[in-house]
C-alpha cells in the first residue's frame, strides 16, 4: 500500500467514526510517511497529538515543517529527547524521562488534550516497535491495551504506528484485537 | 398491587446507605480513587519512603482547599518553616495570596513549643507536655476556623512521646477534637523498607487509629524509580485499592493506575 492509499484509508476511517487504527508501514519510508499521514490530518484542520519514541520530537517538527503543515494544534510526547539529552525546551512538547514510564504517556496525554483547540482530535503513536526496545511484550501489550481503551473513552481517533517487518505474529494479533481496523497489511 | 419500579438502578455500591459528605482534593486521580474525596473529618495517615511524594501531596491538598476559600494550616515539624515557604515557591499551583490572606497557614512546631514551654532537652514530652501541645493545637483549629490540617510528619512527634501507649492515646485523642471540629486531616508518616517490606508506620500504632491510611513510595521499573500510591484503608467511603502511578506535573499531582506487569522491584507492604 502507497502513502497516498494508506492516508485515504485512514481518513475513511476517521469518516467511519472509527478510533482505533493500527497503522503497518513498511521499515524503507517508515519515518517519512508518518510525517506526510501527520501533515494530511493537520491539513485537513484536526488537531493532534504526536508520542515518538523512537527519534526526537525536534525532528519530526521539522520534517512537518518541511511539508508546510499548520503545526499550531500539534503537541508532543517525546521519549526520546531526554534519555539521549537532546534539546528539551519546547513549549508544545512533554518529555518523559524514560521510555520504561509508560503510564506518564497516558498522564501527558490528558494534559496535552486540554490544550487541542480542534473539536476533531486525534494522537499518533510512533512507534508501537519503538517501546518494544525497552518493555518486555507483556508489558507492552498490557501498556497497549490500557492506551487504547483510554483513548476510546476520550473519543480521540487514535493511530498506533508499526513497523511491518519489526512486528511479531503475536503483537500484530494483540493489536489487530484491540483496533477497529488495521491499515496496510 | 403497585407495580414494581423497574426503572430504579440497583446500587454497586455494596454498602448501601447514605454516603457521607467529602473534603474534596482537587487532586487529579485522588478523588476519583475515593469516590469524591476524603470523608469530612477523617485523619489520614499519608505514609511513605523518602521522597515518594507525601509532602507535595499534602501540600497540594491545602493549596486547593485554600483556593476553594478553607482556612488551612501546615504544622511543620521537621524543617523551618521559612525554609518549606520558599520550597512553594517551586510549585506552579501555589498562590503567594493565600498566604497573605491567611487561607494557607504555615506553623513550626519548635516554636509552638517554645511558647508553650515545652521543649525538653531529652527531646521527651511528659504527659503535661503532651496536653499543651493537644490545646495548642485544638486552638489553632478552633480559632482560625481550619478545615484541613497536615501535620509535617507526625513520626518525629511521635519520636518525643514516651512510649507506645503515649501515641495511640496522642492521636486518638487528637483525632477526636479534629473530628469534632470537621477538620479533614493528613498526618505524614515516614517508613523505611526492610528486606523489601514496606510498613505504615515506625511505631506501628498511627495506623491504627488513623481513619484512613494512604501508602506511597517508590518502585523500580529497570533501574528508574516510579512514585506509586495506594489507599489501604478509608473510613466512610468506597475507595480504590489497586496500585497507582503518581507524577508531579505542572498543575500539579497527577495519578493513573499502574500497570500490573510493570514493576519488577516493587515493595511489599504489611
Amino acid at each position: 500500500m502507497n502513502i497516498k492509499d494508506t492516508a485515504q484509508s485512514i481518513i475513511k476511517s476517521i469518516n467511519d467514526g472509527d478510533t482505533l487504527t493500527t497503522v503497518s508501514i513498511g521499515a524503507d519510508s517508515f519515518h517519512s510517511d508518518t510525517v506526510k499521514i501527520a501533515s494530511v490530518l493537520l491539513n485537513k484542520k484536526l488537531g493532534g497529538i504526536y508520542i515518538t519514541t523512537s527519534r526526537p520530537s525536534s525532528h519530526i517538527v521539522a520534517e512537518l515543517e518541511g511539508t508546510k503543515a499548520d503545526l499550531s494544534d500539534l503537541y508532543f510526547v517525546d521519549l526520546v529527547s531526554m534519555t539521549v539529552g537532546g534539546k528539551t525546551d519546547d513549549p508544545r512538547t512533554l518529555y518523559v524521562e524514560s521510555p520504561t514510564m509508560l503510564e506518564s504517556i497516558l498522564l501527558n496525554i490528558s494534559l496535552l488534550e486540554r490544550r487541542l483547540k480542534a473539536k476533531k482530535r486525534f494522537v499518533m503513536f510512533d512507534s508501537v516497535n519503538g517501546l518494544s526496545i525497552y518493555s518486555e511484550a507483556r508489558v507492552l501489550k498490557e501498556f497497549i491495551n490500557v492506551l487504547g481503551n483510554s483513548m476510546r473513552i476520550k473519543e480521540i481517533y487514535s493511530m498506533l504506528m508499526t513497523v511491518k517487518e519489526q512486528t511479531s505474529g503475536e503483537l500484530a494479533s494483540a493489536l489487530q484485537l484491540l483496533s477497529d481496523k488495521v491499515i496496510g497489511e | 398491587m403497585a407495580k414494581k419500579d423497574v426503572t430504579k438502578p440497583i446500587s454497586l455500591d455494596p454498602r448501601g446507605g447514605r454516603p457521607r459528605d467529602k473534603c474534596v482534593t482537587y487532586i487529579e486521580g485522588i478523588d476519583r480513587i475515593l469516590n469524591g474525596g476524603i470523608p469530612i473529618g477523617n485523619i489520614t495517615l499519608l505514609a511513605g519512603t523518602v521522597g515518594s511524594g507525601k509532602t507535595t501531596l499534602a501540600m497540594e491538598f491545602l493549596i486547593n482547599g485554600a483556593k476553594a476559600g478553607e482556612t488551612c494550616c501546615y504544622i511543620s515539624v521537621t524543617e523551618p518553616s521559612s525554609k518549606m515557604l520558599s520550597n512553594l515557591q517551586t510549585y506552579g499551583f501555589f498562590d503567594d495570596a493565600l498566604v497573605k490572606e491567611g487561607k494557607l497557614n504555615i506553623f513550626d512546631l519548635t516554636v509552638i513549643n517554645d511558647r508553650l514551654g515545652v521543649e525538653r532537652l531529652d527531646g521527651t514530652y511528659t504527659s503535661k507536655d503532651m496536653e499543651a501541645l493537644l490545646g495548642a493545637f485544638e486552638d489553632i483549629v478552633d480559632e482560625l476556623g481550619v478545615t484541613r490540617l497536615v501535620i509535617d510528619s507526625i513520626t518525629a512527634v511521635c519520636y518525643q512521646l514516651p512510649d507506645k501507649g503515649s501515641i495511640r492515646n496522642f492521636i486518638f485523642r487528637l483525632s477526636q477534637f479534629l473530628s469534632t471540629f470537621g477538620c479533614t486531616t493528613m498526618l505524614i508518616s515516614e517508613t523505611v523498607v526492610d528486606s523489601n517490606v514496606q510498613t505504615y508506620s515506625i511505631f506501628g500504632v498511627e495506623e491504627a487509629v488513623a481513619d484512613g491510611v494512604v501508602l506511597m513510595g517508590n518502585i523500580i521499573r529497570q533501574g528508574d524509580l516510579l512514585r506509586s500510591l495506594q489507599v489501604v484503608k478509608m473510613r466512610g467511603t468506597k475507595h480504590s485499592r489497586a496500585r497507582h502511578l503518581i507524577e508531579l506535573t505542572p498543575i500539579g499531582l497527577a495519578v493513573v493506575p499502574l500497570l500490573k506487569w510493570g514493576q519488577d522491584g516493587g515493595q511489599a507492604f504489611t
